[in-house]
């Protein structure tokens, strides 16, 4: 496994606490993410890991540490700021808009991209167009472009999703559980298509995954997440046989 | 009731189905999006209303060439959706969106008694006239009956325009994909860039422009009196409700039957006039609860 350590750091957290009420998500958390990283967070349910997501995103505001990416404070910044800078998440449940075709779906959020905001522009007639249709081909979604959202086989919505945060140019995606819902015999086909198209993208990413099969084929660099603090972190298959790693996290 | 009497009746009632569909349409789309429902959009048909009505007797009294009512009317509007709901949304109502239904309904009520003292205050209650743009556009024959053509054309027109241009506007411009996935969801929007505070403020301005486009529209139909912000917002909430509250091109057919069975009575039987909009609300609710197009969860606007 490359050691990326040396490449550029992209995103950085420090001493992120936070807690609802009694339970204590974050307790002084230490990530990083470099460029061409993939780092899988593992660890128990109710852990805290989507508490994560939702920091560095902006939807919930730490009450102690902070976040940087590219150098650049951005703790508590609103989530659409952030979105600007150039962090992009896909969603547990894919956050297509329903009734709006996949094609659409990503002119619009390349719309809001590139602020088009003439108000007579029709959104088919946006320039990037061909460039959406390239981001549909990469993640392996021509064939439904034109199909309305909330009908696609749940793989294939979970790739659109992915096409739509690509299509906002990010240079970290984060995703939450990026296969669930799919069939199991679909899994890996869909998680192969989508990192294909993260690299080709030359996009990073952080990922939540309870499937350790998935984590130890993709991740570059696995943290372990558990009791509000990171408990180890390295290559994954160092991690992944950790006795104590095994003990309790994965074999439960 | 002779045939004559029934075109007649068929006429008004699209003329006033053309005036109620402008305001009602505002209403459906502001709480289709916003979540809203604002009793001020009844101030912002008033004072739509007056501040047509005096720019175009100043026009009128200056000497003017009287066809500029007509771009007044339409400027009257537009100052008054831009500025009044703008302000309304921008210094009230982001403040409360997360707020209780009951306290937004409140708030707006409260704003709503406001404007209409306000009104008194600079307007008087003497009624306003201001029927030029009535008497310019003269008289058609329609069946045998003679009618304003403002009336019977070019209202129904500005109706079908508004209706049309909002569809287009909303499922075919990027700005409009913007407003349809805000309301779909919020935060989804957002984490795609959408500025939904953005969003919010150009719809509800948009909706207090057609609140106000037609209270400038019905200028030269009728005269303007304290009150009539109170009687358009029952109104157009029956027609919002009876189409189901967001629905669109709901709001255009059920304006049209409320309008035109608001004109029959007058001609059949004028004591049920009052009572014949909240009649059909009351009907269709009982058959279909979310209103004739309302759907359970499906598309809000």
């Amino acid at each position: 496994m490359s050691d990326y350590s040396a490449s550029p750091l992209l995103l950085q957290a420090e001493g992120l606490k936070l807690r609802f009420g009694g339970i204590i998500a974050a307790d002084g958390i230490d990530l990083s993410l470099h460029e061409g990283e993939h780092l899988a967070i593992i660890g128990p349910n109710g852990a805290g890991k989507t508490t994560f997501l939702n920091i560095c995103t902006g939807y919930l505001r730490p009450q102690g540490g902070s976040v940087r990416f590219e150098n650049r404070e951005i703790t508590a910044q609103p989530p659409r700021q952030i979105t600007r800078l150039g962090i992009a998440r896909a969603f547990q449940i894919p956050q297509l808009f329903a009734e709006q075709t996949v094609l659409e779906n990503m002119l619009l959020a390349v719309s809001v991209r590139e602020r088009h905001w003439n108000p007579l522009r029709n959104l088919h007639a946006v320039p990037e167009r061909r460039e959406m249709e390239g981001l549909l081909e990469l993640v392996g979604c021509s064939d439904v472009r034109d199909r309305v959202a909330s009908e696609l086989p749940e793989g294939k919505r979970k790739l659109a999703d992915i096409a739509i945060a690509l299509a906002l140019k990010p240079r970290v995606l984060l995703m939450d559980e990026p296969t669930s819902g799919v069939a199991s015999a679909d899994k890996f086909d869909v998680m192969e298509t989508l990192m294909n198209a993260l690299r080709q993208a030359k996009v990073s990413s952080v990922f939540v995954e309870h499937d350790m099969e998935m984590v130890s084929r993709y991740a570059t660099r696995v943290a372990v997440w558990a009791q509000g603090k990171i408990q180890t972190t390295g290559a994954p298959e160092v991690v992944l046989n950790d006795p104590d790693v095994v003990r309790n996290v994965i074999g439960g | 009731m002779t045939p004559n009497f029934a075109v007649l009746a068929l006429l008004d009632g699209i003329a006033y189905a053309s005036l109620l569909f402008l305001v009602a349409v505002g209403l459906t789309l502001v709480f289709g999006v916003l979540g809203i429902l604002n009793i001020a959009h009844g101030s912002l048909y008033a004072i739509g209303a007056y501040v047509a009505a005096t720019l175009g007797q100043w026009l009128v009294a200056n000497g003017y060439n009287p066809w500029l009512t007509f771009p007044a009317l339409f400027a009257g509007a537009t100052v008054v959706g831009i500025a009044l709901g703008g302000m309304l949304e921008r210094f009230l109502l982001q403040r409360i969106y997360k707020k209780d239904e009951v306290l937004q309904l409140l708030v707006t009520f409260a704003v709503f008694m406001i404007l209409e003292n306000l009104q008194r205050m600079i307007w008087g209650v003497q009624p306003y006239f201001m029927s030029t743009p009535l008497n310019l556009l003269g008289n058609i024959s329609f069946l045998g009956i003679n009618y304003t053509a403002y009336q019977v054309l070019f209202l129904p027109a500005a109706a079908i325009v508004v209706l049309f241009a909002l569809r287009h506007f909303l499922r075919h411009t990027a700005i409009g994909a913007q407003i349809l996935a805000v309301t779909e969801d919020r935060e989804a929007a957002t984490s795609i860039g959408i500025n939904a505070t953005r969003v919010y403020f150009m719809t509800f301005v948009i909706g207090a422009c057609f609140a106000a486009l037609g209270g400038a529209l019905a200028t030269p139909t009728t005269s303007l009196v304290t009150g009539m912000g109170a009687n358009m917002i029952v109104l157009s909430f029956a027609v919002a409700a009876t189409a189901g509250l967001g629905q669109i091109e709901g709001a255009a057919v059920s304006a049209l039957m409320i309008g035109v069975a608001r004109a029959f009575a007058v001609y059949l039987s004028p004591e049920l006039e009052v009572i014949m909009p909240y009649l059909i609300m009351v009907l269709v609710l009982l058959v279909k609860p979310n209103g004739l197009f309302g759907k359970d969860t499906a598309r809000k606007i």
